[in-house]
């Protein structure tokens, strides 16, 4: 198919001791921005630098604008940029180094390399650093740096690997218009991975769930929130068989119990809540608090996986990217 | 890969110069690495000049001691070059660098011929200190370039070897560790500071398959004895083992990922 950047089929890549990917198969379409949406250890870096041929699958094909990436990887590695999860820029060189490395490594030529790099660095606002050391920027820079570098070998296909991770709200945002702003002006097809839910329903159009090394589920943001088939009702009770009898009432619960309190998909939520409160206070249960909310990606995660996305140690992996930058300067 | 060769230089070219300019953002480090080969002249050599305690024929103990110092201090130098990279792995440098059209090979290569560039510093450093404290070495300048030949495949040798090792364990702490281990051992199973006539037979065994002994050897005829009848098969040796190193380093070099 001509309108796919990228064609991935039954990928598996299995470490001694666990399956990282296991029979991950989808399409990204030309101009698209995807995001692998998933917590840590889903297999979202390592599909990532499978398609990048950074590492080789057990199995499976994937196919980059038509390219076999596994038997030509060294044509398929000029259609890249790609920005990793941690520090890619080097600090003993200046930004202008950084960029000019990179334009040279890609073959950019010489005629137009200057011309290019002083746009990448003017259109990420780093012009008046760019002779700075880049072990003296600061960790939003470095991000911005390293799209910069992008920029001058005009990727077919960007990879951003946890684009905002570890950075703080301001250069968080500021990281997210430039990644609508490429895909609006170079019209390039960007696979973005991560676990921030905010993130990949902001940026992008298509998403797919990945959990434990599978692919759960792929749809736009909207379809994904709308197949819950309806609102969430958060409620708490203290009361014995409080969630038995919901479940005899014929509600669906979207999670376990934790602490008497339970998530419902309910269609019309707005109108369902003074039934549904009546209908438990007729059965004895004392309802404690109520509240209602449209669903997010993480209902959507939590729906398909039975895990809420952002527990675990993405809290400590954020720290440990902040002390690769702070040890960088 | 299907590469052109001239591509294929173009990126070993482009890998070393920001090697070098790194080195000329830092000079403060280059520095720090002369004073160690200083202090080897300056103090070890000038007090066994005096003691005249080892044999060294019709020279100075400092005239034959220099090459040494300074095929030394080169792998010195080089035989860290596993650790920047691991270091560029744990960051996300490595994995940036691999997904450019850039082969694994010309990335060992870029770093081999980095150490080799640093290598000429080094050696012009000694040169200056060695002319500062009057010692009497040679100045033919196609001699001096022969050298500094040299002195680049040695440094590209022991840089690839730390690249090897580093492929191997993986770790900066080991190949630290591992770097100390092995060179001070090179070192004194060289002719580097001594001639290896006074050895005993096993030590002299190690000194025949050390190319740490072929570089001196033929740095020694270059710029002291002016008897360059060995030179060709030092030559062949030092750009044999180069080749050879960076070759293993590269079939090895993506383990460093895993």
């Amino acid at each position: 198919m001509a309108d796919n950047a990228v064609e991935i089929h039954n990928l598996v890549k299995t470490y001694p001791r666990v399956k990282a990917v296991d029979d991950v198969s989808f399409n990204i379409e030309k101009g698209e921005v995807f995001g692998l949406l998933g917590p840590n250890g889903a297999g979202k870096t390592t599909t990532i630098r499978m398609l990048l041929t950074l590492v080789q699958p057990t199995s499976g094909s994937i196919r980059i604008l038509g390219i076999n990436a596994l038997s030509d990887p060294g044509k398929a590695r000029h259609m890249f940029g790609y920005v990793p999860q941690d520090v890619s820029v080097d600090g003993e060189l200046t930004g202008w180094e950084n960029m000019l490395m990179y334009a040279k490594l890609y073959d950019v030529p010489r005629q137009n390399r200057e011309k290019l790099i002083k746009e990448a660095l003017e259109y990420l606002g780093l012009s008046d650093r760019a002779n700075d050391m880049v072990s003296k920027y600061s960790g939003g820079m470095m991000r911005r740096l390293e799209i910069a570098q992008t920029l001058v070998n005009r990727p077919k296909i960007l990879f951003l690997d946890e684009p905002s991770i570890g950075l703080d709200p301001s250069a968080r945002r500021f990281i997210w218009d430039h990644i609508e702003k490429l895909r609006r002006e170079f019209g390039t097809t960007i696979l973005i991975t991560t676990h921030d839910m905010e993130e990949a329903d902001r940026l992008c159009e298509r998403i797919g769930i990945m959990d434990r090394g599978k692919m759960v589920t792929i749809g736009r943001p909207a379809e994904l929130k709308s197949s819950l088939g309806g609102d969430i009702v958060s409620i708490s009770s203290q009361t014995p068989g409080f969630i038995e009898k919901l479940k005899e009432l014929g509600y669906s619960l979207i999670s376990d119990s934790t602490n008497g309190h339970i998530d419902l998909v309910v269609a019309d939520g707005e109108k369902q809540i003074p039934n549904l409160l009546a209908s438990l206070h007729a059965h004895g249960i004392v309802i404690e608090t109520v509240s209602l909310k449209k669903p997010t990606l993480d209902d959507v995660f939590l729906h398909f996986t039975g895990a809420r996305i952002e527990q675990g140690d993405s809290f400590t992996q954020a720290k440990q990217t902040r002390r690769t930058i702070r040890r960088l300067s | 890969m299907q590469i052109s060769a001239g591509r294929y230089i173009s990126r070993t070219a482009t890998l070393v110069e920001f090697e070098v300019r790194k080195l000329l953002h830092d000079q403060t480090q280059v520095w720090i690495r002369v004073i160690q080969p200083a202090l080897w002249l300056l103090i070890f050599g000038q007090a066994f000049t005096r003691l005249k305690a080892i044999p060294t024929g019709n020279y100075t103990y400092l005239q034959f001691m220099t090459p040494g110092v300074l095929a030394q201090s080169v792998m010195f130098v080089a035989i860290f070059y596993g650790i920047t990279v691991v270091w560029e792995r744990d960051l996300g440098l490595l994995n940036k660098l691999l997904s450019t059209p850039t082969p694994r090979s010309a990335i060992v290569m870029g770093k081999a011929f980095a150490a080799g560039a640093r290598g000429i510093v080094q050696a012009v450093a000694i040169f200056i200190l060695a002319l500062i404290i009057r010692v009497d070495i040679s100045l033919n300048p196609w001699h001096l370039l022969l050298v500094l030949i040299i002195v680049v495949f040695l440094g590209a040798f022991f840089a690839s070897l730390s690249i090897f090792i580093a492929s191997l364990v993986r770790t900066r702490e080991r190949v630290m560790g591992i770097g100390q281990a092995i060179t001070m051992p090179l070192f004194f199973a060289s002719n580097a500071i001594y001639p290896t006539s006074i050895l005993p037979s096993w030590l002299k065994a190690i000194v025949v398959v050390n190319p740490l002994s072929y570089a001196i050897d033929a740095m020694r005829s270059l710029l002291v004895t002016n008897d360059l009848s060995k030179l060709p098969l030092d030559f062949l040796v030092i750009m044999t083992a180069a080749v050879l190193m960076i070759a293993l380093a590269s079939w090895s070099f993506k383990r460093i990922l895993s």
